[in-house]
């Protein structure tokens, strides 16, 4: 671009000719000013090979031009349903660059919810990873009369296999771009000089857990002043994300939560991004990148948790002991942090540091978190405990609030100034109120989305005429300054005596066992309360293993009365905590894993309530029919 | 690309190079330089043989250079039997050949009853004796391509019987049993290592050459092992039939090993009595071989450290089996008696076999190996 002006300072990064500064600038103006740094990593045949910003940049003008040459015009929606990988960047920033939007799909989305998406869309290309998610594409292709192109990224078992007209593979459409890059050479800077603020950058389809999902528009504006507030200010970390930091790729990126961590540090923070081989190896790539900015949301840390229970039970004698020592210690020190809001005392740093040396390091090191200098959950409800043991061993914790809708802006817990149990403080440029009927937590701040994609009506009830946001989530004030989520405002229980009970503090306690995978309470207009309990497979295994409890399938092991008896003991330890009628009087195992693709949860493996009610009405029926109260809780 | 290096991250590796590399931690670079820095400043620790008043259980410097030497040999050893898994007893065969080859460049004429061209220069007679019993490998291979496991170890042995008879028999080279000759005259540069000089002791100078060539041989052997040959050599030792079918050419490799094997047996048969400065026929005998075997299995297969490891545990436990005489009465020090010392450290030899292959199958190493995982693994156990 022979316009441009030479680059100087972090300040100037991003601007545009028109100057909108969008993703696709950012990138390219880092290749131009350190084009030779590594800006992403990945793992391929056991290394992680290297991108440099001007060949990541330098992929997606290739990427860029095939679109064009594809006829992608600004404003067509261009769906990406691929894990992560660096091809998700390419495509993204790409579809930034003429101005398109991205439609992401989750991987494990199953072909119905993607016939849906992608004729809700519109998309005219589809970019899929391989062929489990060509053929969901073809399985409703009837229903896309929009799709014009499928891109596949993994050629292996669709080249020479598949002959359906509208197919082409990731490596000839490089070629289609490099060839339209030859005869049209600045087509797409021309494309790029003439993004506007008001551009929709994304469609990030919410996964509902009732009804099917919208498309929440974010523009180019939303997405920088997220940008800004999130990364370029201290909104996350301090000091905020630079290019020596590290992070780690690895939840689903069609989610608004991964897309900041991954794409806007990257090419806003100049991360250096990591992407592990699969899903299945993030503790083995954690371990391996040691991130020093690191995102989770809750199931992440309970498993993690998890792990580190398990490697503990397994251990020798003289480990445990250790561990149990530090462990407690660590309970105290979370304990101390917790009270003074993340700030060591002298006293906690002493422990610390000695327990540094005997087990600390080492955990850390294990569980990929030895270099983690600010690491944050969000999306989902947290149990203060998982927490807090990540406090007390040394990993800086916080947790964040956002939603999709607001392109994950609202609230933080700063360091030095958290408080467990809320999501924090309002982020700067950031309203928050509370309604005062309702008590449903309302924002107002340049980030909040332009609308859902061809659905007025719930647009209309998502953002009033003032442009405050409905978050449907019911919270308080604490001290004036944090705000406390007591919980999704529709998913509130009012029992038969009229008490409002919030099922996910109770659920999040629950979970913050190890044993414990899935609880959902239950008990709307009912006498009392009662709960659907699914186990964690690996833990309870591990467990009925050392106890020599033999067992065949996951129902199997779930009705065993000695893990029965594990789980009564967990449930009577959590009613201990709780007000009369909060307590869970009775509760069920759940007979299967609950899964995405059986719809029993949401793309985020969010739990569906409704649907679970409806399948295992038999369960809940039983715990609320007067044959079985003699019983009590079993 | 090369790959850059990301600091505090030793697991992640940008490039192949940095995964294969030698010293892939900085414990390991730390430790082998504690280590190499500790093996070249012995001369001024350990005192030289012969000493006034040293027990026989003192630690001297003949004894480290020996142990150095038998660690060349145990490599080699390792390479074929542990790396490659084809078993062979025949070990000492080679060792003979170099030790014959050497002395006889080396050697000189004087009496006209034995063969000797007086070449004393070290560069030539060690890497002779290294070629010649090569070529004696490569011969033998077509034996270890066609058995494998006991049969291959049966005939092997047989090759020292064979060896032994050819020793004995050709008394213009080696001088005849009971009789022998001298050992290859050591001279680096013109420079006379056997022989104490104003500045540095024989024993001093002695123990330097062992040293410098077990690091050379050694870095050489572990570079063969993570190599494409290396890694062909571990596939045929878990399993031949699934190697081959994998496009690893048997007979070309199981050569390889043999003869790799064989130049490591010649130029430590060739160094083997440098220090001693004389040596028999009856010296290449089963025992020898057992003594090999016995090295790299309780040093620990299939690991250079471990060959090296074992060399030296054999070589210093020798003088504590030497001196039981001393301590235990009913054991005589003269071979023609019974029970004897010799009768008594073949004994040892096979129990100590015995004994790590059911208990510590991995060997000396393995109990290194065990200690640092632990450790490693900490705070869980794996």
């Amino acid at each position: 671009m022979s316009t441009a002006t030479a680059v100087s300072g972090a300040t100037t990064i991003g601007e545009s000719p028109s100057g909108v500064a969008t993703i696709a600038t950012r990138v390219r103006d880092r290749a131009r000013t350190m084009g030779s740094q590594v800006s992403l990593r990945e793992k391929d045949f056991g290394v992680w090979q290297e991108i440099t910003w001007s060949s990541y940049w330098d992929t997606v003008m290739t990427v860029g031009h095939a679109l064009l040459a594809l006829g992608v015009e600004p404003g067509d929606r261009v769906a990406i349903h691929s894990e992560n990988r660096t091809e998700w960047l390419y495509a993204d920033v790409a579809n930034l660059a003429v101005r398109a939007m991205t439609v992401g799909l989750y991987p494990t989305n199953p072909p119905a919810e993607v016939g849906y998406l992608l004729s809700h869309s519109g998309a005219k290309v589809l970019i899929a990873e391989d062929q489990e998610q060509v053929d969901k594409a073809l399985a409703v292709i009837d229903q896309c009369p929009d799709l014009e192109r499928i891109v596949y990224i993994e050629p292996r078992g669709i080249r020479y296999h598949y002959d359906h007209p509208k197919l082409l593979a990731w490596e000839d459409l490089l070629k289609l771009g490099a060839e339209h890059r030859a005869a049209h050479p600045g087509a797409v800077e021309e494309r790029m000089a003439a993004a506007t603020a008001d551009d929709i950058a994304t469609l990030i389809y919410t996964s509902g857990t009732t009804g099917p999902p919208k498309g929440a528009m974010l523009s180019v504006a939303n997405l920088n002043f997220a940008i800004k507030t999130l990364v370029e200010d201290q909104g996350l970390a301090t000091p905020p994300a630079s290019t020596s930091d590290i992070g780690l790729s690895y939840l689903p990126l069609c989610h608004i939560a991964e897309r900041t961590f991954t794409i806007h540090q990257n090419a806003a923070g100049g991360v250096q991004m990591h992407f592990g081989e699969s899903i299945a190896t993030v503790q083995a790539d954690l371990r391996e990148v040691q991130p020093t900015l690191l995102f989770g949301v809750p199931r992440i840390w309970e498993r993690i948790l998890a792990g580190v229970h398990i490697g503990l039970a397994n251990a020798s004698r003289l480990k445990r002991l250790n561990a149990r020592l530090w462990l407690k210690m660590a309970d105290r020190i979370g304990d101390t942090l917790v009270r003074t809001g993340g700030r060591h005392t002298v006293a906690t740093r002493l422990v610390y540091a000695i327990g540094w040396l005997f087990f600390y390091r080492a955990l850390r090191e294990r569980i990929g978190m030895r270099r983690v200098r600010f690491a944050s959950s969000g999306a989902a409800p947290i149990a203060p405990e998982v927490l807090k043991f990540f406090m007390g061993i040394g990993v800086p914790m916080h947790e964040i609030y956002g939603m999709t809708e607001n392109a994950a802006v609202t609230t933080i817990n700063h360091p030095g100034r958290i408080k467990l149990g809320t999501v924090g403080e309002p982020h700067p440029g950031v309203d928050v109120r509370l309604d005062e009927q309702t008590g449903e937590i309302l924002t107002r701040h340049p980030a909040v989305f332009v609308g859902y994609f061809r659905d007025s009506d719930a647009t209309a009830k998502a953002k009033d005429a003032e442009g405050w946001l409905h978050t449907g989530d019911v919270g308080e004030w604490v001290d004036g300054t944090h705000i406390r989520i007591t919980d999704r405002a529709k998913d509130i229980i009012i029992t038969a005596g009229g008490k409002n009970i919030a099922p996910s503090e109770i659920e999040n306690s629950l979970k913050a066992s190890p044993f414990i995978k899935e609880a959902i309470v239950v008990g709307d207009r009912r006498p009392y309360l009662v709960a659907l309990i699914g186990i964690e497979l690996e833990t309870v295994s591990n467990w009925a293993q050392r106890k020599g409890i033999g067992f065949t399938t996951y129902r199997d092991l779930s009705e065993k009365p000695e893990v029965i008896k594990l789980v009564q003991g967990i449930v009577n330890e959590v009613n201990t905590r709780l007000a009369t009628v909060e307590q869970i009087k009775k509760f069920r195992m759940l007979p299967k894993e609950l899964d995405h693709e059986d719809g029993e949860l949401t793309a985020t493996q969010k739990v569906k309530r409704s649907a679970i009610a409806k399948l295992f009405e038999g369960l809940v029926e039983g715990m609320y029919s007067s044959r079985d109260l003699a019983g009590g809780a079993r | 690309m090369s790959g850059t290096k990301l600091s505090g991250r030793p697991m992640l590796y940008t490039s192949y190079a940095s995964e294969m590399a030698l010293l892939n931690t900085t414990t390991k670079k730390v430790m082998v330089g504690l280590l190499l820095v500790f093996g070249a400043a012995a001369p001024f620790i350990f005192p030289d043989a012969g000493g006034a008043g040293d027990s026989p259980l003192d630690i001297n410097l003949q004894l480290l250079a020996n142990a150095c030497i038998a660690a060349i040999g145990a490599i080699g050893l390792g390479l074929v039997t542990g790396y490659a898994g084809q078993v062979s007893l025949g070990h000492a065969f080679f060792l003979g050949i170099g030790a014959y080859t050497a002395a006889v460049i080396s050697g000189t004429d004087r009496t006209g009853r034995l063969v000797g061209y007086g070449v004393d220069e070290i560069l030539i007679w060690l890497p002779a004796a290294g070629i010649v019993a090569a070529i004696a490998g490569i011969i033998v291979a077509p034996l270890a391509t066609r058995l494998r496991g006991l049969y291959l170890a049966i005939v092997t042995l047989g090759l020292v019987f064979i060896g032994e008879h050819f020793f004995k028999e050709l008394t213009n080279i080696s001088g005849g049993t009971n009789i022998g000759r001298p050992a290859p005259t050591a001279t680096l540069f013109g420079v006379r290592l056997d022989v104490t000089d104003p500045n540095f002791s024989r024993d001093q100078k002695l123990y330097w050459l062992a040293f410098v060539l077990l690091v050379i041989f050694a870095l050489a052997a572990r570079n063969l092992a993570r190599s494409r040959v290396g890694r062909a050599f571990n596939a045929i030792r878990d399993r031949d039939i699934a190697a081959g079918v994998m496009g690893v050419n048997l007979a070309r490799y199981k050569t390889v090993a043999f003869a790799v094997s064989s130049f490591y047996a010649g130029c430590c048969g060739a160094l083997f009595f440098i220090v001693s400065g004389f040596f028999v026929p009856e010296a290449f005998n089963l025992e020898l071989s057992v003594l090999f075997i016995a090295m790299v299995l309780v040093g620990g297969a299939g690991t250079i450290s471990g060959a090296i490891l074992g060399a030296f545990f054999f070589t210093l436990l020798r003088p504590v089996t030497r001196a039981l005489p001393e301590y235990v009465p009913f054991i005589s020090d003269v071979s023609s008696e019974s029970p004897n010392v010799f009768q008594l450290e073949t004994v040892l030899y096979g129990a100590l076999i015995i004994v790590f292959l059911i208990f510590e199958p991995r060997g000396l190493f393995g109990i290194w190996l065990r200690i640092r995982n632990y450790w490693k693994a900490w705070p869980f156990s794996y």
